[in-house]
């Protein structure tokens, strides 16, 4: 029983952590019709530049979540505007295989600086935990991870219900020709809901890099979870991705309790499969960005 | 002149949909664009607002050339567009529709376009897509509107909207003209439209046909044949 409730501890902060970088995958995907299958690769450059700016300069991996999300902010920003712009209206498959290419680049280009060793940045306090009740442990890193992770997502979903940018970005999701209509950059709108999405992504990535290891080839995990988490919560709705990045986090932490660990990926797709069968709009149900018009 | 446009071809690719169009609209005027189906009334309300980039010509606002500006520019030109089947944002409430239709000004006082149309007050939090027909069309007038425009274009007002509700939105229009905007309005119920507008034009296969006060083409034999439900003109019994 206490092995089933660590896993479920284990798991929601797991979940936590999915849900902050499954966000801003769906977000990219439900305003702009972008798969961006190099999601996850940005999860990792988050981890990877928290380990630089650890080891160069001792920053504290949750404090370096600042400096990685606004670089990684800009880098989101200049590849929607330079790259995808060029390609966003065409069928979805071009989308998929320009994203595709980028995470190449990306995933080699880590692994040509890094190698595949596995990295991880040590703190002093994450490997800390206290016992939640008999045989139940919390560790601090994972906790303070899953609340950071929590507390952006839910910042991100304020941001676009009460902001004016945030109002631009859903209106231009929801059509994207009214919306310039209305004087709306579209193309600065996406850039920055790119630039958002990749800072979510780099964030979640800082936190990665303290409560775990981590090596380039973990790129294609996050993105297949975000996807799942995507999905199973509902397309486009972000109180969805959170949901399903939950609910991921929990799947994977009890099959990791019963199968072996590559079987994990399989169960986290058959959740996906019964969820769709059964409701096909998702967890969450209806998308923030129903009944999208295409100019 | 508020809007003047000058022998405007435009189309979509290789098919040409209007050919030479020449017409104005005065300040604090309503003119109608009336003329069969097909006949490119829609295409040169987005001719002008540049929702579709195969145009040349002259398209004059304020005095200001919109040939070569881009949609997003247009806003800021002074221009409104109330496109067809209104594209409201159906998953906002019908308020974030309003702030977003002043979003080049930065316009958030719905005040005076809720004076304009008062039914839209009550339903200021509900969903856009979720109000009857005639509430989204004054809301698609209302979004424009914050924009503070100083010429509004409407395509197809009536399109899926029972008469009274039509007459209920048409007579709001002569208190937006007497603010000094401009109004040109595109419709196929002819009609309605010659009701309430100063001047009109008919577009025929991409050119203009007719053109006069709304008083002349109301009473003009080939109007009343083609679009206006009347009888045939008689021939000349003496």
């Amino acid at each position: 029983m206490s092995q089933f409730l660590q896993a479920t501890v284990y798991g929601l902060l797991q979940g936590g952590l999915f849900a902050l970088i499954a966000v801003g995958f769906s977000l990219v995907w439900g305003v702009m019709n972008v798969i961006n299958l190099a999601h996850g690769s940005f999860v990792l450059v988050g981890a990877y530049l928290a380990f630089e700016l650890n080891r160069r300069i001792g920053l504290d991996p949750f404090a370096a979540m600042v400096p990685v999300a606004a670089a990684l902010f800009a880098a989101g920003y200049l590849v929607q505007r330079g790259l995808i712009n060029l390609v966003v209206k065409a069928p979805i498959f071009i989308t998929l295989l320009l994203t595709f290419g980028l995470n190449l680049l990306l995933v080699n280009g880590l692994i040509l600086i890094y190698s595949g060793d596995y990295r991880s940045v040590t703190t002093g306090y994450a490997a800390d935990g206290f016992a939640l009740m008999s045989g139940v442990r919390v560790p601090v890193g994972r906790l303070l991870a899953a609340v950071v992770a929590l507390l952006l997502t839910l910042a991100l979903v304020a941001v676009m219900r009460r902001t004016r940018t945030g109002l631009a970005i859903l209106a231009t999701g929801m059509d994207r020709g009214a919306a310039r209509l209305m004087g709306i950059r579209a193309r600065h709108v996406y850039a920055l809901t790119f630039g958002l999405a990749a800072a979510m992504a780099g964030a979640a990535g800082a936190a990665v890099s303290a409560v775990g290891t981590f090596n380039p080839a973990d790129a294609g995990r996050f993105t297949l979870f975000s996807f799942v988490a995507a999905v199973l919560g509902g397309l486009g709705n972000m109180y969805g991705a959170l949901i399903g990045g939950m609910v991921l986090g929990l799947v994977e932490a009890w099959g990791g309790q019963l199968l072996p660990g590559t079987l994990v990926n399989a169960v986290a797709f058959a959740v996906l499969v019964a969820v769709l069968a059964v409701r096909p709009e998702g967890i969450a149900g209806r998308a923030f960005y129903s009944s999208r018009v295409e100019v | 002149m508020m809007l003047e446009i000058d022998r405007l071809t435009a189309g979509y690719g290789r098919v040409r949909v209007l050919h030479e169009v020449s017409l104005s609209v005065d300040e604090g005027e309503i003119v109608a664009l009336v003329g069969p189906n097909g006949a490119g009334k829609s295409t040169l309300l987005r001719a002008v607002t540049a929702m579709i980039p195969d145009r040349s010509g002259s398209v004059r606002v304020a005095g200001r050339e919109l040939i070569g500006v881009a949609v997003e520019d247009v806003a800021a030109a002074g221009v409104a567009h109330v496109p067809e089947g209104r594209r409201l944002f159906p998953g906002l409430t019908v308020r974030d529709n309003l702030r977003l239709g002043g979003w080049v000004p930065r316009n958030a006082d719905l005040g005076p376009v809720l004076e304009i149309f008062p039914r839209l007050a009550d339903r200021l939090n509900q969903v856009a897509g979720s109000m009857s027909g005639g509430e989204q069309q004054m809301c698609a007038i209302a979004r424009a509107l914050m924009g503070r425009p100083r010429l509004l274009l409407i395509d197809e007002l009536s399109l899926g909207l029972a008469p009274l509700v039509v007459d209920e939105i048409l007579a709001r229009l002569g208190g937006i003209a007497e603010s000094g905007t401009g109004v040109l309005l595109v419709e196929q119920d002819a009609g309605a439209a010659l009701e309430v507008a100063d001047r009109g034009y008919v577009l025929e296969l991409g050119r203009i046909g007719l053109s006069g006060t709304a008083a002349e083409l109301a009473a003009d034999p080939r109007m009343r044949s083609a679009y206006l439900g009347g009888d045939p003109p008689q021939a000349p019994v003496s």
